[in-house]
Order: C-alpha cells, then structure tokens, then sequence
C-alpha cells in the first residue's frame, strides 16, 4: 500500500527518475529491468531442470495474476473516483457515505477481506435466497475469481479515492473560478479544467496503486484462485524445491512490478506540463 | 437608460464576519469605475459578488437586467461578464489559443475554426499573436495576464472585472497590462476595476471608489477623488499609499 498519510508522495520509481534520467532523455532503470529477465531466462536455459518445467506449469497462473490486476486496478480507477467525488461532494449524506466506506476498508486487513467476500459473501446472497425463495440466490456460489476481483477492487477503491481526493484539491481554486468566470458549468470545468490537471498530479501515486494491486493479487491464492502464487506452490510442494521454486516465483513478480513502474514513468514524461 | 449593473445594499458574512456590511452601487454602460482600499476591506469580495463567484447573504445584484437568483441566471449572466484575476489564472495545462478558445467552444459553442479566428483576432489586440502555441508557463507575467484579458474577452462580455490585475507583476511589465485595459475602457466596455494604479483611474475612470471596512466610503471622480477627497478616512488612506 501506499503511505496512507500522504498519498502524493511520489512513489520510488518516479522520485528515481530524476535521476536515473540521462541527456538524450533514456531511463536507466530499463536496465535493471533488463537484467532481471535475463536472469530468468539464463535459468530457464541453463538449468531446465526445474526453471523451465515449472515456468510451463505456472504459465496460466501468470494469466489469471495478470487478469486480476489489470481487472481490478480498472474498476478501482473508476471506483476511487465516485468515492473521491462523493468525499468532496456538497451534499452531507453522500459524503458522509464515502467517507465511512474510506475509513471501514482502511481499517481492515485485505486478506480478511478477501476472505469476507469470498465465503462470507455467498452465504448471505444464499440467505436472502432462502428467506425470499430466489432459486438462483439459494444455488448462489462464489467465483473465485470474480469474489478475488471484488474484493482488491473494494478495498483499493477507498485508497485510490485518496489519492484523487488530494489530487482534485492540489489543483489552485483559481482554476475552478476561472473556469467558472468563464460561464463553464461545474460539471465542463471539472472536466476540461479540474480533472486533466489533476490527473498529472496524481499519475505516480495511481502508477503506485497498479504495482502494490499487483503484489498484494497473491493474496487471492489464499481463496483458490490459481494465480502465480498458487500454481507456484502447487509445483514447489510435489517437486520438493522450495529454494529454487520461490526465487523464481519472486523474479517473475519482480520483472511484472519493475517494468510496470517503467512504464509509469514513461507515461508520467509523456503527460508532463510545461511550466 | 437603466444601469448595466444595479447592486443594491449586498452585505456579506464569512462565518461572523461581516465583509460587507450593505453595498449599493449602479454603474452605466460604457462606464469604468476604479474601486481602491486598504487590504482586507472587502474589495475583492464585492468584485466577486457581481459574477456570483461569492455568494452574498443580503441585498440584490442585477447585471444587464437578469437578477442574480437561480443557477440558470447565474450561469447566463456569467458569460456576459469576464473576470481577470490577480494571479492570472490561466490553464496551465493547455496552449494560449487553446486557453482562449476553450469557454468559446464548451460555453458559447462555436466551432473550432471561428473559436480560434476570434482568438488569433484578440491575441492581436493583446500584442502576443506570436505565443499561441506556448503554454502558459513559458510566458511571463505581463504576457500571461494579457492572455487572461484575451480568454475573458473571447466570450464577447458585456462587462470586464479586473480584481489587481498588475499588482502580482513585475514593475516593467505594469504598463503593457494597463495599456491593453486603457484601450478597453476607450472601446466603451463597461469596466470595474480593482486598482491602485492611480494613473490608470486617472485616465481611463468615470468615477473612483473608495472602500473601507465593508462600505463605500467616498465616491468622485478620480480627480476629485485622490486630489481633494471629502472624506478623513480617504486622506489617511491616500496618505499611506501615495
Ligand atoms: N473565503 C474567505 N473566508 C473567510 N474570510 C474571508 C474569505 N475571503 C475574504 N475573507 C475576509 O473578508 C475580508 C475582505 O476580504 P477581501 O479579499 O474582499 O479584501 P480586499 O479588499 O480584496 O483585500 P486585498 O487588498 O488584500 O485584496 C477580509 O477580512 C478577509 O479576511
Ligand atoms: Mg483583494
């Protein structure tokens, strides 16, 4: 997770641009990237026996790590968001609503949660069922994956909401009252004004969100969900390897977290303002 | 004819506050009205009452006949009226045309082609037609505050506000900013103007204004105003400030 105090604190990997930047503007740290998958891949043909076995059996776990970050890390962009606006809203029903959501996912451990939605969830949705004899409800049963997807999305959505809420209030009054002077509604400066600028603010810490999704995906493993994670202890546990097993688990989340991070940044310079 | 804005006793509070304590003041088409004070004695306030950006608690504002009552007035009375801000204000994150353009499409719903005619026309008249495609940050003060005039201008306003436009700007670029407001005030644009640019009022004001404390306290021309005020609040003003 982020630092939950400040979540404007640009996470390492954009603090490190600066200087890891060179003249003809080339970020070093594609190096490290680099290295990291030459090593897997010199394993992987040096010594088969067991990186190559094993890269074949965790193959379709790196998909469904993939799929469960990606997934989540969208619907947390658009989740964060309503919460963010609904914190900054007017309206005191709304706002309070959000901010009891911000402070309740907060407080919990994700793994718990996780676990709450994965067999606590169903057994309610089968109690309604049964108290209103809905069959589909009755015959409710959790998808792994699904319940997996909820509960990241439910539980980064209330630090991402953060990061936007700090990342609309960054932005000068001015700007809305320019806007505003203008005769733009509330609604067109946020959208043409307000958002854009604040979106650049916040690029490193929700590039942040993205690696820490990514890392704390593994966390599902713990619901049946045949992640990298998983399908990495399945193949440790038959074949007896666990020193070369999770060192290779943890370069493949390795090479995902650094390159995702270079791609952060790449997108961060791209978005830069002129000032 | 009946004033372009018509304000009638608006007083105003910030928690307990009273920033403005009962304001009336018309003014006429084609009038420029400079207002003066000390810091603090709700100039800004009242400037910001006229295009609702503040909220006031008492009194009624009328701008160009449509009363100050309901989002949709508001709103309509906003795009006759623009505003220049002390600190400029301009996006940050868009080019100078496309600053001056912007409101023109979303607002007034021009096309893309005759929002930017207008606004290569208005940064001609501004004397920077050669930075439209730099962003706000590669220019300076003076360049920046005349862009602000331009993006305010495009609307086609009625009435231009202007709350210290050359106070945050460096000594040599004062001058460009007050000639561009100069030519303004000679078009016949309704003007009112936060200022402590004597020169300015001098020239280009109808009437000068001086607050204190949440009220007009002197109104006169700005000859009578600053040379032979009637008021012992406005000589110990002039006082500190010339
Ligand atoms: N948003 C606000 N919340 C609380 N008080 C405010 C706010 N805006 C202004 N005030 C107070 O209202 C009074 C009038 O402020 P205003 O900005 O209108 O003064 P001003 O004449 O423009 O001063 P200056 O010359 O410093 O710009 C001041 O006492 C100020 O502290
Ligand atoms: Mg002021």
């Amino acid at each position: 997770m982020t630092d939950e105090n400040n979540p404007l604190i640009p996470p390492m990997n954009a603090r490190q641009t600066g200087a890891a930047e060179s003249k003809d503007g080339f970020d070093r740290w594609w190096i490290l990237v680099a290295i990291v998958a030459a090593i897997i891949l010199l394993l992987v043909f040096m010594k088969p026996d067991p990186y190559q076995r094993m890269i074949l059996f965790v193959r379709d776990g790196v998909m469904v790590t993939l799929t469960v970050t990606v997934s989540s890390f969208l619907l947390v962009m658009v989740l964060g968001l309503f919460a963010a606006l609904g914190r900054l809203s007017k309206n005191p029903v709304i706002s309070t609503l959000a901010s009891v959501y911000v402070e309740v996912v907060r407080g919990v451990p994700l793994l718990v949660q996780i676990f709450a939605w994965y067999f606590a969830f169903p057994s309610i949705v089968q109690g309604i069922g049964d108290k209103f004899h809905i069959p589909a409800f009755q015959d409710y049963l959790a998808n792994p994956v699904g319940m997996a997807i909820l509960g990241l999305t439910f539980c980064y959505g209330a630090y991402m909401s953060e990061i936007y809420r700090a990342g609309i209030q960054s932005i000068s009054r001015g700007q809305m009252e320019a806007a505003r002077s203008l005769g733009m509604t509330h609604f067109q400066a946020m959208r043409y004004i307000i958002i854009p600028q604040a979106v650049r603010v916040i690029l490193p810490p929700v590039g942040n969100e993205f690696v820490s999704i990514l890392k704390d995906s593994s966390l599902v493993s713990a619901v049946a969900v045949a992640d990298i994670t998983r399908r990495g202890r399945e193949f440790i546990s038959t074949n007896f390897i666990p020193l070369e097993g999770w060192m290779l688990v943890a370069l493949l989340y390795l090479l995902m977290t650094l390159f995702a991070s270079r791609i952060v940044t790449w997108i961060e310079r791209k978005t830069r303002i002129t000032r | 004819m009946e004033p372009i804005i018509q304000i009638n006793n608006v007083k105003k509070y910030f928690g307990t506050m009273e920033a403005l304590r009962g304001v009336s003041l018309d003014v006429n088409k084609g009038e420029v009205v400079v207002i003066i004070g000390p810091s603090g004695s709700g100039k800004s306030t009242f400037l910001r009452c006229i295009n609702r950006l503040e909220e006031y608690d008492e009194g009624s504002i009328i701008v160009d006949g449509i009363p100050l009552d309901s989002t949709q007035h508001i709103n309509q009375v906003r795009t006759e009226v623009g505003m220049v801000f002390q600190q400029f204000n301009l996006f940050p994150h868009l080019t100078v045309l496309e600053n001056v353009t912007l409101a023109q499409k979303v607002v007034r719903g021009r096309d893309k082609a005759e929002a930017e005619r207008v606004a290569t026309q208005l940064l001609e008249k501004v004397g920077i037609p050669e930075k439209a495609h730099a962003h706000p940050g590669q220019l300076s003060g003076g360049q920046q505050q005349r862009v602000a005039i331009a993006r305010a201008l495009a609307m086609n306003p009625k009435i231009m506000l202007f709350d210290e436009p050359t106070s945050a700007l460096d000594p040599e670029m004062i001058q460009e900013v007050l000639d561009v407001m100069l030519t303004l005030a000679k078009e016949g644009m309704t003007m009112v103007v936060v200022s402590h640019e004597m020169g300015f009022a001098r020239a280009a004001a109808n009437r000068a204004i001086l607050m204190d404390n949440g009220l007009i306290v002197e109104e006169a021309s700005p000859e009578v105003l600053f040379s032979n005020p009637k008021e012992e609040r406005t000589k110990a003003f002039l006082s500190k400030v010339l």
